[in-house]
């Protein structure tokens, strides 16, 4: 179970480059996410979001995220037309009903729902890419140079999960090889025999710590200033990946100064494609966002591109 | 000036002025989703940066990455259930035992780790700033009344179902519902009342069943951490 949605490598382009690179791309992809309302904008990024996931060969993840992701859309979509009652092409009036009293439900509020449900959907995907792509050592090597204590505990406790729920599951059957039966029981007795597996985990656990402490001592912990190193390489992949996702950042700029990234959801629908610059700058912007994955394709068919970047 | 202290003041300058552009790029695209998640990225900042100021040492940094670890282990077997989950209840217990500081570590740091292994996403931030409050608090209570009473500790675990679900909430609330208003807000936090009011249960039950336990069992860790040699 633990390993389900952990860090896979599975050799693609994303999985190799840089992690300012990969970072910068994917901080790009969240902040757009955020930046537009408009349902065509959010579309376009779910798909981008959809076909990275795709390339980045991570569909078990994605299916385990849309699976929480459609529940916390539909609430979305439930929510906003529940709260909103101005909009001007009102679909169904209810009966007086107690506290709330005549409820409308408006096309409005119901499209601007969709919307943020799209919109949660996108995020969610660019979520289940960062933890698809990025190893948490290579997150956390970033930090290291500048927090070394926080990245160092959050880099220990990733290891030791593991462990510890290995522990957990040993010291549950050799609880149960001694008569414990834990399924039995009303609520509270139950608790009562977990909480002695609480105990075994904390006590070795602390020990174990001990341990850990004693060891980073011998390696000179904390005894001067650290020195650091780091192992990974610029490439031109990560150029190129990251010139991708900057060149997106400017047209979403300049779209959302024109107002392009924008939809008037209240209290009428604006119109969807007011100008066609509008579609040019998406189409800008999405194609941006793909050419790390154009990069990717050609990266898995096509050895020469391979070893150029 | 200590090429330390340089660093350390160039870190600072440079967080400080991306807050500042983006809560000026908040207000001009008026995006609040923006705005709450630059409030929360400083704030996760500087709690992060208070421990690495802070004298930790070897046995401290041990000894919080594996609370965090058994409060994110705690985390798993309950996963399936909504709202029942013994983190909020670790995280405080390790608050009063403690102090804020590790109370906040331990908490931020079971949310990200066990979030590598159940799933990153944006509720992740989110999640380390709930739980390392939870923690943050816990210890400030101590410090302010060393001896609150079971029945005080109880009330403190139950409280925190409600506030870790409203801060939970917020971002939900600003990134997808509109308008902002208090009829939204309660409207948001009506749909979670019943998750709260189980984790809010749970927390109070864990307690009552496995708190004085891992009190007594923390406490002697603590001060097998304060033992320091003496020259004869």
């Amino acid at each position: 179970m633990l390993e389900h949605l952990f860090y896979e490598d599975k050799g693609v382009l994303l999985q190799n480059l840089h992690s300012t690179a990969i970072l910068g791309y994917l901080a790009v992809f969240f902040t757009l996410a955020l930046l537009f309302s408009h349902p065509l904008y959010l579309a376009g990024i779910f798909l981008v979001g959809a076909l990275a996931v795709v390339t980045a060969e991570a569909l078990e993840k994605w299916e385990a995220y849309l699976k929480a992701g459609l529940w916390m859309a539909l609430l979305v979509m439930l929510i906003n037309p529940l709260v909103f009652h101005a909009g001007k092409t009102v679909i169904w009036r209810s009966p007086a009903l107690p506290l709330l009293g005549n409820v409308s439900i408006c096309l409005e509020a119901i499209c601007y729902g969709a919307a943020m449900g799209i919109r949660l959907l996108a995020v969610l995907t660019i979520f289940c890419l960062a933890s698809a792509v990025v190893h948490p050592d290579k997150f956390l090597s970033l930090f290291s140079r500048f927090a070394y204590k926080s990245a160092l505990v959050v880099s220990l406790a990733t290891r030791m999960l593991p462990a510890a729920a290995r522990e957990l599951a040993n010291a549950r059957e050799m609880l149960q090889l001694r008569g414990v039966d834990f399924a039995a029981g009303n609520l509270k007795e139950r608790l009562k025999k977990y909480s002695r597996l609480l105990d075994i985990l904390l006590l070795a656990s602390l020990e174990g710590a001990l341990q850990t402490a004693e060891a980073m001592q011998a390696r000179a912990f904390g005894s001067g200033p650290r020195s650091c190193y780091r192992r990974e390489l610029w490439r031109p992949r990560d150029l190129l990946c990251l010139t991708a996702g900057c060149l997106a950042l400017v047209f979403s700029c300049y779209a959302r100064v024109k107002g392009y990234g924008d939809y008037n959801y209240y209290l009428q629908l604006g119109v969807l494609v007011p100008n066609p610059a509008s579609l040019i700058l998406l189409a800008g912007i999405l194609g941006s966002l793909a050419l790390p994955l154009v990069l990717s394709w050609g990266w898995k068919h096509w050895p020469y591109l391979r070893l150029k970047i | 000036m200590s090429g330390h202290k340089s660093r350390s003041l160039a870190v600072f300058l440079i967080t400080g002025m991306l807050v500042a552009g983006m809560l000026t790029a908040t207000i001009l695209t008026k995006s609040w989703s923006l705005f709450t998640i630059t409030i929360l990225g400083a704030a996760l900042f500087f709690f992060y940066m208070d421990f690495e100021y802070s004298p930790a040492s070897a046995r401290e940094i041990g000894l919080i990455a594996v609370l965090g670890t058994i409060a994110a282990v705690g985390r798993v077997p309950f996963s399936a259930l909504p709202g029942i989950q013994p983190v909020t209840f670790m995280v405080i217990t390790t608050g009063f035992v403690f102090g804020p500081r590790a109370g906040f570590m331990v908490g931020s740091t079971a949310a990200v780790v066990s979030n590598f292994f159940l799933g990153q996403g944006p509720w992740t931030p989110w999640q380390m700033l709930s739980w390392g409050l939870a923690g943050t608090t816990a210890g400030l209570v101590r410090n302010r009344w060393p001896r609150p009473g079971s029945a005080g500790r109880v009330l403190f675990c139950f409280a925190w179902g409600y506030l870790y679900g409203w801060i939970m909430n917020t971002w939900f609330w600003t990134a997808f519902v509109h308008p902002l208003t208090w009829k939204s807000f309660l409207a948001t936090w009506a749909a979670s009342f019943w998750f709260d009011t189980l984790h809010a249960l749970g927390n109070a039950g864990f307690y009552l069943i496995l708190g004085p336990r891992m009190i007594k069992v923390l406490a002697r860790f603590q001060k097998k951490l304060q033992v320091e040699l003496s020259d004869p």
